[in-house]
């Protein structure tokens, strides 16, 4: 079919943008229902505490008060926060650990939630959490998971001996990394610490419940995976069926994975059970930071060995993972770093064991990366160090022991069917200058500020096929004016893709992008779609959309073919027009067609409408190489970033504007990561002191580098238009290449995320320590 | 608690609201007017989602008591475009990307608005400085920065602005 | 966490000295408001409750600059950072002034915020503060006994307080005009373009005859209050400004504070940093003052 594509690889405004530069677009807290109560949420002032007595008496006799809640009105079956886990196999999910209620009994991080007021008005329900007397029994804290698993720390869930959620071993491990690393030529070894990085989605947390009188339960929130929310309300907490319950998303204003899990959802759906009246629940920014999302810290130790001649032969890696009060996501961040970063180059021997601890702090989540980024800041040096020590151009040696289509993706099971992560590395270094301006290990650089160059590269997913249930399904109907409704499942937080996935079905249908209007955020309305994460939306949801278009054109051409007396196989679509091949001015209108269908007076008639499924069996990974060239100031340890080059291998980029914009925004909070955004809990009374964008600090438009954003396309036969998932990736290579150029610009390396000045000053005071004592020794 | 009825002027047209002292602005705006364009992101004044214009410069409105602000003429999301037909910069916004989740999006276009009222040919550095108090968490402000520079141009060509 | 204010009682008066009476009969139940944005985020975050609030902005002749040649400058209570930012004059003759507002990056919180409202904050980070403290401001205080003159140095008492009575208002800043042979430097660290200083740093020197004639410096965030590094200036004072003197004077500087460890950076780097920001800021000014 040599069809000419006309908004595939197009630069198209998506269909989001117009009601946000107006003002129209509608987000949860623009919601208003008739008779709405205002949900606010009591939290503990403590980091471990027992909760002895409740008593809201004085909170209930304020007028206006139309219901308090405590964990003594909550279901009592646990659940986890994390409804993406509702999409992972059975066998794995019950390795999840449900340790949630909707109110606690007990306090485990100052935050975390006691008791809930619906009110009239957020002002009287703010004064009765003041008049509700909780009393605490206190107990001792513990804020460090090393400390956290020593014997005789304080237990914070019960049953979980030492605090330990869970032990999780690489799903891949192989071979025997002990016998090969003393077969190695060369060793190296790194220990880093990434940080609880914050979401920090402008948009704050917000739900809106209500239970109609037939006991059916519509729920509003920026959910990113509503079917599956829906699936966690029914099955583990109300236990309702999946058809009581109504998801709609609103606008929602950034997700980066807080969305995945259940949030004020849960709470806010009590509130309305009880009073009976539709209930919106918000919460302040500094609720937000103590709260319940955030990127797992996760420590971990990765030894890699090598031979002289460059070839890797050994990984092992350790990891510590601090999951705070819940396990929510820990699990699988921490599974998920292990699958990418261990996956990433060819090795015959892999050990990957992790531990997941329990700390009085907040909970942490699956972030943007979900585990790669945090991976990739420890491995991507240890590939440099490795490089050093041999001697080699760290270019060369990742261009040694990448792997290339046929062996395994990281996904082991599932070969890898593609990939230019080649071309992305050798593009990358040449846009930076990588031949100029890195000279060569050991090069003792002169001055106050001195220049560095480093790199890093990655794998990510489009989809976790093989993982998860990657379920995607789309419906489409076609107006009687040609035009078409498609109706899809993802959550469109800002990535594009409802755009996108309109410029594919466009193409696939041979309709024109504006004639494509699109549904979604109503699971009443939509068909099964697990969401928007893992950066599967254009991957497996664009594969649903293209076999329902695929129908639709189907059914199209078979009625055209009767009209125009001419076999279906000789016709085609373009812009809204099936025309003749052969003789493309014979044709008729889409529109004519899809009228003709539904006004039929012959008892034949149809309305022209398809469904659409596809499942993925393969996260059919993407692939990256970062580059950054920094400035480090050795009297104030300032790094400034001189210039961030991205090469993707985006397989097709359905939308070049959309892709850039998925790169850049990650670029940018992966720059924060790296550089500024410290998430910090006071250490002795494990209260949030990062708890506004005062006290912690994501990147402004002042501080951002020159980006370069370069697309390697090159079609990915089982994408749709042969394109490739790309929502996480921007962040990954950022922290770690940063880390490699400071090496290169002043022989540091540091140890945790994020690499401030008084880390980096720290560091030079450590090396001049060393190279000066060597000296005197000699 | 004293409440007063206050004459509001907001994108032209004259409202009449009860207030009392310890509203604020962004609260009449959304909750009294229904005017939900401008954003509640972080009440520290550091986002400047909240950012609306008064008398043509550009505010927090998440920090400003709404009696404060009677009287003056203020400036909203929704009073830019001219009935269809969308500012410069909204369009500008909506063609280079500038979008993304879009919960910044208002506070952004305004405190642009009042950049290119001031200075109708700003450089890379000049846009960038003037909007430093609007954080975005979604676009790396790559596109943001096209776009403002790009409705300055069309601005100057003789589009409406 | 609040989202919403408590109620208040909120006066708009229309002279000063109905202002002053207010807050005289109110004491410590009222606060001052002129931008309001400190105000209304503490209040909203309960750190403060006051049952009456009085606007100044009601106020006539408060929002003046005045800037005459050699007659130094002179802005009013009501005038706000973005104001005195703008102005050209201010630009040229007091660049130190323009350059610690100029940096600060909200236009909004310039916009709104008053340049005597930052003083009266007494944030021990201001970026303004040191500012004026180096280029020898002065504040004219009304209240309801009498006014008074006094040096902003002498404003701050401990971090967020002030020597301001309850009745007390600032409403004027005196800045004196530069000596020819003047030149400054504002210096300041933070974790983003956007952010409160980890270290702050302002001087200004005058050179005569290849000499330092006179020097003043002001350092922030490294102590409760802004404060004068005196013994630094001392160094300066009647020697030649070579970078072994700078050394002295910075090293000195950075002997005279403790900083603490916050959630923005710690004691030590903000110690270290104070010997790195005035050399930085003395050779930059010492340039200037040579130009």
């Amino acid at each position: 079919m040599a069809q000419e594509l006309t908004s595939v690889g197009k630069r198209l405004p998506r269909p989001d943008a117009a009601p946000k530069v107006t003002g129209a677009a509608e987000y949860g807290s623009d919601i208003k229902l008739p008779g709405m109560l205002a949900g606010r949420i009591l939290r503990s002032p403590y980091p471990h505490a027992k909760i002895t007595k409740i008593d809201a008496s004085q909170a209930k006799k304020l007028p206006g008060v139309e219901a308090i809640i405590t964990f003594e009105d909550v279901p009592k079956s646990p659940f986890t926060r994390s409804a993406m886990a509702e999409a992972l196999p059975p066998h794995v999910y019950e390795g999840e650990v449900l340790d949630q209620y909707i109110l606690s009994d007990k306090a485990r991080y100052v935050g975390d939630w006691v008791a809930a007021v619906a009110a009239i008005d957020v002002s009287t329900a703010e004064q009765a959490l003041d008049l509700i007397e909780v009393q605490y029994e206190q107990l001792p804290p513990v804020f460090d998971p090393v400390e956290a698993m020593k014997p005789g720390a304080p237990v914070i869930h019960e049953g979980k001996e030492r605090n330990i959620a869970a032990n999780i071993s690489h799903a891949f491990n192989c071979g025997d990394v002990e016998k090969a690393f003393q077969e190695s030529d060369y060793i190296a070894e790194f220990t880093g610490q990434n940080s609880k990085q914050k979401h920090c989605h402008l948009e704050p947390d917000v739900a809106l419940a209500y239970w109609d009188t037939d006991g059916r339960l519509t729920v509003w929130s920026p959910c990113q995976n509503p079917h599956l929310a829906k699936k966690a309300f029914a099955r583990r907490i109300f236990g309702i069926g999946e058809g009581d319950i109504r998801w709609i998303t609103p606008t929602v204003g950034g997700g980066f994975g807080a969305r995945l899990s259940l949030c004020v959802e849960p709470v806010c759906a009590m509130l309305a059970k009880v009073t009976g009246k539709p209930v919106k629940v918000e919460v302040t920014r500094e609720e937000d930071f103590a709260g319940w999302n955030s990127r797992t810290e996760q420590r971990q130790s990765i030894k890699m060995g090598a031979n002289k001649d460059g070839t890797i032969t050994a990984i092992r890696d350790r990891i510590i993972s601090d999951a705070g009060a819940y396990f929510s996501h820990s699990g699988t961040t921490t599974a998920v770093n292990m699958q990418m970063t261990l996956g990433l180059f060819r090795c015959p021997n892999i050990s990957g064991e992790a531990t997941i601890v329990y700390t009085n702090t907040p909970t942490t989540s699956g972030f943007r990366g979900y585990g790669n980024p945090e991976g990739a800041f420890v491995l991507q040096q240890v590939v440099d160090m490795l490089a050093e020590k041999i001697g080699k151009d760290p270019v060369e040696f990742r261009l040694k022991n990448i792997k290339t289509v046929g062996e395994s993706s990281f996904f082991i099971p599932v070969p890898l069917e593609h990939c230019r992560l080649e071309q992305c590395i050798r593009l990358g270094a040449e846009r930076i200058g990588w031949k100029e301006k890195w000279g060569g290990w050991g090069k003792k650089k002169e001055g106050r500020k001195r220049r560095g160059i480093g790199m890093s590269i990655m794998n990510h997913s489009s989809g976790a096929g093989g993982f998860l249930l990657e379920h995607s399904n789309a419906a489409i109907k076609l107006h009687e004016d040609g035009s078409a409704t498609l109706i899809v499942s993802p959550c469109e937080m800002g990535q594009g893709i409802l755009g996108v996935l309109s410029q594919i079905a466009a193409d696939t249908m041979g309709l024109r992008y504006e004639d494509i209007h699109v549904m979604t955020g109503d699971t009443d309305v939509t068909l099964f779609d697990i969401g928007s994460h893992a950066s599967r939306s254009t991957y497996v949801i664009g594969n649903a959309v293209m076999d329902a278009g695929s129908k639709i054109k189907r059914q199209v051409l078979e009625l055209a073919a009767e009209k125009l007396k001419i076999s279906a196989d000789k016709l085609d679509i373009e812009e809204g027009r099936v025309y003749v091949q052969a003789a493309p001015q014979e044709g008729v209108s889409v529109a004519e067609i899809s009228h003709d269908a539904i006004y039929n007076y012959e008892l034949t008639g149809a309305h022209i409408s398809a469904t659409g499924s596809f499942q993925s069996g393969t996260h059919c990974p993407n692939f990256q190489a970062g580059f950054a060239e920094v400035e480090v100031d050795t009297e104030t340890g300032v790094i400034k970033v001189i210039k961030y080059v991205i090469a993707h291998d985006i397989g097709r980029a359905i939308n070049p504007q959309n892709v850039e914009g998925q790169l850049e925004g990650g670029a940018v909070q992966g720059l924060g990561y790296a550089l500024s955004e410290d998430f910090i809990v006071d250490k002795r009374t494990g209260e949030t002191l990062s708890d506004s964008f005062a006290t912690y600090k994501i990147p402004s438009i002042l501080d951002i580098p020159e980006i370069e954003v370069i697309l390697v396309e090159e079609p990915v036969p089982s994408g749709p238009f042969g394109a490739k998932g790309v929502g996480e990736p921007g962040i990954t290579n950022v922290a770690p290449s940063i880390a490699n150029a400071l090496y290169d610009a002043i022989g540091v390396r540091i140890h945790s995320l994020p690499m401030t000045p008084e880390k980096v000053l720290e560091g030079l005071k450590a090396k001049s320590l060393k190279s000066s004592s060597f000296r005197t020794t000699r | 608690m004293i409440k007063e009825l206050a004459n509001f002027k907001v994108n032209g047209r004259l409202y009449e609201v009860i207030i009392e002292p310890h509203m604020l602005l962004i609260d009449v705006l959304r909750d009294k007017l229904g005017l939900t364009g401008v954003k509640y992101a972080c009440g520290t004044g550091d986002c400047g989602a909240c950012t609306v214009l008064v008398d043509g410069k550009p505010i927090l409105s998440c920090l400003t008591l709404a009696v404060t602000a009677k009287n003056k003429n203020i400036l909203t999301i929704e009073g830019l475009a001219q009935g269809n037909t969308l500012h410069p910069i909204q369009q500008a916004f909506i063609d280079h990307g500038a979008v993304q989740c879009g919960f910044c999006t208002p506070g952004m276009i305004l405190t642009a608005k009042a950049l290119l009222d001031e200075n109708p040919t700003p450089t890379r550095e000049d846009v960038k400085a003037a909007l430093d108090g609007n954080l975005c968490r979604c676009t790396g402000y790559v596109k943001i920065v096209d776009a403002v520079l790009a409705a300055a141009e069309r601005i100057r060509k003789g589009g409406k602005g | 966490m609040y989202r919403v204010l408590r109620p208040f009682e909120f006066f708009e008066p229309t002279s000063l000295d109905e202002a002053i009476r207010l807050l005289n009969i109110y004491g410590d139940r009222a606060k001052v408001m002129a931008g309001g944005v400190d105000l209304v985020l503490k209040m909203r975050l309960r750190q403060l409750m006051p049952q009456y609030v009085v606007s100044l902005q009601k106020l006539p002749g408060l929002d003046y600059i005045d800037a005459g040649k050699g007659a130094g400058l002179r802005f009013g209570a009501l005038v706000t950072l973005r104001s005195i930012e703008l102005s050209p004059m201010v630009q040229k003759e007091w660049i130190l002034l323009y350059e610690a507002i100029h940096q600060i990056s909200s236009v909004q919180v310039k916009t709104m915020g008053t340049a005597v409202g930052n003083l009266c904050v007494a944030t021990p980070a201001s970026d303004i503060a040191p500012a004026l403290l180096a280029l020898a401001a002065r504040v004219k205080i009304t209240g309801a006994d009498s006014d008074r003159v006094i040096p902003v140095e002498h404003l701050f008492v401990a971090a967020g307080k002030t020597i301001l009575e309850p009745h007390e208002i600032i409403t004027e800043i005196v800045v004196p005009s530069l000596p020819t042979g003047t030149g400054s430097a504002f210096m300041k660290l933070a974790k983003t373009a956007a952010d409160i200083a980890k270290v702050n740093a302002a001087v200004t020197v005058t050179v005569a005859d290849e000499r330092c004639k006179e020097a003043r410096m002001a350092l922030g965030s490294v102590a409760p209050t802004p404060i004068r590094v005196t013994e630094a200036e001392e160094i300066l004072q009647g020697n030649k400004l070579s970078g072994k003197t700078i050394a002295r004077a910075a090293e000195a500087a950075a002997e005279s504070v403790t900083p603490i460890t916050d959630v923005r950076s710690t004691a030590i780097y903000r110690k270290e940093m104070v010997k790195v920001l005035v050399k930085d800021a003395l050779e930059k000014a010492v340039a200037r003052a040579k130009a």
